[in-house]
């Protein structure tokens, strides 16, 4: 028992750095529609600047924070104007195709950087972890998992209680019709954008610090996971995109610990599989599928 | 032509299949980011079927690609109901259990001594059907060109036939296909199938001009190319995947002086190529436009 | 009052405007009768600044808009109530409106809240429903709500095109008693209307446009209602 709750908790902290990287996913698919393919490339190629500060320059760890985070709105920001502004509205494969190939290239951007497989990377925390009767938390996983937390409320006070938020939904719902409200989708779409690479920095470097190391892999590894996170708990929902994280977690942890480490990543995607072939919308989706499932539902 | 031109070109070769199955569920309608794992079990049983089992060749390729046929009549039939990015994920799961289910798969014989047969993450090597009977790889990227330009007169035909018409039909807009009385679901199932064989066949080509496979060769890196491949070329003709392949693998191969930035450069040409071409240099108007040139001359 | 001089509109390949000229005077209900592809959609999105029009020019109160973007057109006075009313449909009603007040948020936000009063007051049906999601609305009550968020912008001109589209006979007969209303209290229309029954008796101005041109202008009395309805349909070659 001891054992079962242990690993559930080190599967939610694990699962609400999914979270946080479905978030900003969520995000842009809620308002475009479209898959930014290069999102988790993005967030790679951050960190590869954060840890260039610190292995060349010897960067504080506040220092790579803010520049792990400021790369990964940049590159975010580049990839939104040549994968997604300049593309026209009603080529969404072609964005995603775009995204992928300026991943390719983000990925070569980052061996050019840094050349090597693997960098340290800057912890966050010198203490080790808190005790709480016979569990073990890591002080790095509880730290995610707090900011994935206010990550969900300071995201839907956004939506909910700002001007920008009431905008971002009437894009997301017809962006045909904001522009009769004086809405610019365009500009809505940018900073939306810049918010989700924000939001996906944050992620990044939280589980950079809690592994203290980066490989080019990292891309790779946050897109899928991020996306599998998102439909785990359906499309365009921002609870789901939590849920899905904190479930990916879960699960992942739960079959390392009883199957093993080869049967943990097949154990994810069959699950993911049978949701979405016995429950398209996701878990927290409407169950129906539709061509634009209908993003920012209320809980 | 060179060892090293003979391998770049039957690399082409092999992975033009890869794409083409992409393109043809592209055509459809749908996107699919699973398209390697039938490559993969194509190159898997087809390996087997020669060195473990001592099948002729031909044989291998049939097995090996209906195989995969049959694979993708199994996620077909499952993920009927799933359009869109529900689709794509489907099909992205089904491929990283395959690739991940090779991974833990050991079924080995003794062969001379030696154990032969797929062996988990080690791979699965001496698939050494080539070697033993003396075929040069000269002649080998014939038997994948004659093959691939088989695949692709197939395809041509069924472009130019009722077929082709309804199928891209379903692509454009399916409730206008369904209401004229098309039975979308079994249309798109077969497609499935079709695009599983043809990327299996590719797969079985694989196997015996690499003579080592590992699962990790499958991975979705492969899948997302060959879409990429087919969206670069255009969505008009099945040509198209074949010039995405040109592009890519010629372009990354043949120009030395952008080495080490290659990727910078071919990612920046194709970004700025679908901001031009959303739907790639060969889309549906310019075979249009082509075809009643054509057809003046 | 809204000018609109020579104005050309390219779509695609196709010249959908040739050289439109008319006006929709301070107070009146301007109706532009046509058939379909006459143009009376491109000729709205032209004078909102959701398309850019090739030559000609488009002014409000001697205010050249001509081009200019969407948001602009807008703080101009101009609001458009599109066709198939185009609701935000999970959003709720109430969101709805201060969706349609957004150039107005980052200011006066208690008038804004007045405003959205003041829409109840007018469409008592939508105060009843005011946390309800808008795609859960009925036909007539989407339109309402549709023509209330356009209000919301306090617009000198509202444009509506095509408000009677697939609305039973009777909420058709609700929708332009509002829109007389909105007319009595100040608010200047240009309404794109099938219907042309039903907009020749709300009228004070009447715009046949065929093919991208004025083919005729002048009062509903000045043309006799079979005649206008005959050309509006059949286009003027039928005439």
């Amino acid at each position: 028992m001891i054992d079962f709750i242990q690993t559930t908790l080190d599967g939610l902290s694990i699962g609400s750095a999914y979270a946080l990287i479905a978030l900003g996913f969520t995000l842009v698919f809620g308002v475009m529609r479209r898959i930014n393919l290069s999102y988790g490339p993005s967030i790679m190629l951050g960190a590869f600047a954060g840890t260039w500060a610190f292995v060349t320059l010897e960067a504080q760890p506040w220092l790579v924070a803010v520049v792990t985070i400021a790369g990964t709105v940049a590159v975010g920001m580049y990839v939104e104007r040549l994968c997604f502004w300049a593309i026209r509205k009603d080529a969404a494969i072609a964005s995603m195709v775009s995204s992928f190939v300026i991943w390719m290239q983000l990925e070569e951007v980052a061996t050019i950087l840094l050349p090597g497989r693997t960098y340290p990377y800057p912890e966050l925390f010198k203490f080790g972890g808190i005790d709480i009767g016979p569990y073990f938390l890591r002080m790095e996983h509880v730290t995610t998992l707090a900011v994935a937390m206010f990550m969900l409320v300071v995201l839907r006070l956004l939506l909910y209680r700002t001007r920008f938020g009431l905008a971002l939904r009437a894009v997301s719902e017809s962006s045909e019709a904001a522009v009769y409200m004086g809405i610019s989708p365009v500009r809505i779409t940018f900073w939306a954008f810049v918010f989700a690479s924000f939001i996906g920095g944050v992620a990044g470097y939280l589980l950079l610090a809690a592994d203290q190391q980066v490989t080019p892999y990292f891309g790779l590894w946050a897109t899928f996971k991020g996306l599998i996170a998102m439909m785990l708990g359906g499309l365009g929902s921002i609870p789901g995109a939590i849920v899905g994280g904190l479930l990916l977690g879960v699960i992942e942890a739960h079959t390392q610990w009883y199957l093993g480490n080869a049967v943990k990543d097949l154990t994810a995607y069959l699950v993911l599989f049978l949701v979405l072939v016995l429950r398209p919308g996701g878990l927290l989706g409407q169950g129906i599928v539709e061509r634009h499932a209908q993003a920012f539902r209320r809980i | 032509m060179s060892e090293y031109a003979i391998s770049i070109a039957s690399n082409m070769g092999m992975i033009a299949f890869v794409a083409l199955s992409a393109y043809v569920v592209l055509v459809v309608g749908e996107i699919s980011f699973g398209q390697q794992a039938y490559f993969g079990i194509g190159a898997y049983v087809s390996g087997m079927a020669t060195a473990m089992w001592g099948w002729p060749f031909g044989f291998a390729l049939v097995l090996g690609s209906c195989v995969a046929a049959i694979a993708a009549f199994a996620v077909g039939a499952l993920t009927l109901r799933l359009r869109g990015l529900y689709f794509a994920i489907a099909t992205l799961c089904f491929a990283e259990m395959i690739r991940l289910g090779l991974n833990s798969i050991h079924v080995q014989v003794e062969i001379d001594g030696e154990p032969v047969g797929p062996d988990g993450a080690e791979g699965f090597g001496d698939i050494r059907w080539m070697f033993e009977h003396d075929v040069t790889t000269l002649e080998y990227m014939f038997i994948i060109y004659a093959l691939l330009g088989a695949v692709l007169v197939v395809l041509l035909l069924v472009e130019r036939s009722n077929l082709g018409a309804v199928i891209r039909m379903i692509g454009q807009d399916p409730l206008l296909a369904r209401s004229q009385g098309i039975d979308v679901g079994t249309c798109k199932l077969l497609v499935i199938v079709f695009s599983g064989m043809i990327a299996g066949l590719g797969g079985c080509l694989y196997a015996h001009f690499a003579t080592y496979i590992e699962p990790n060769v499958f991975n979705v890196m492969l899948g997302v190319h060959a879409l990429a491949y087919g969206l670069i070329g255009g969505l008009g003709t099945a040509l198209g995947p074949i010039i995405g392949v040109v592009l890519d693998i010629g372009f990354l191969e043949g120009v030395r002086a952008i080495q080490g930035y290659r990727m910078i450069a071919f990612g920046g040409l194709v970004a700025i190529l679908l901001i031009i071409m959303p739907r790639g240099i060969l889309d549906e108007v310019r075979i249009h436009h082509i075809k009643r040139w054509l057809r003046r001359q | 009052m809204l000018e609109v001089r020579d104005l050309v509109t390219v779509y695609g390949a196709i010249e959908a405007l040739k050289g439109v000229t008319l006006s929709a005077k301070q107070g009146e209900i301007t109706c532009i009768l046509g058939p379909n592809g006459a143009g009376k959609t491109t000729l709205m999105y032209s004078i909102a600044g959701i398309l850019k029009p090739r030559s000609g020019s488009v002014s409000v109160n001697g205010r050249e808009i001509t081009g200019s973007s969407a948001p602009y057109a807008l703080a101009c006075g101009i609001a458009l109530v599109p066709e198939n009313r185009l609701v935000f449909p999970s959003m709720s009603v109430e969101e709805n409106l201060r969706a349609g007040a957004f150039r107005r948020l980052r200011g006066d936000r208690s008038a804004v809240l007045e405003d959205i009063d003041k829409a109840y007051v007018r469409f008592p049906s939508l105060k009843r429903r005011r946390d309800q999601a808008a795609g859960t609305l009925s036909g007539g009550e989407q339109q309402m709500l549709a023509v209330a968020r356009a209000m919301m912008s306090r617009p000198n001109i509202l444009m509506m095109d095509e408000p009677s589209l697939g609305l039973a006979p009777l909420v058709v007969s609700e929708v332009f008693s509002i829109i007389s209303q909105l007319n009595k209290e100040g608010v200047s229309i240009l309404l794109v209307e099938q219907n042309a029954h039903k907009a020749l008796q709300i009228a004070s101005h009447v715009y046949l446009l065929d093919q991208g041109r004025v083919a005729f202008s002048g009062t509903p009395g000045d043309i006799g209602e079979d005649d206008i309805i005959q050309r509006a349909y059949l286009g003027s070659k039928a005439a």
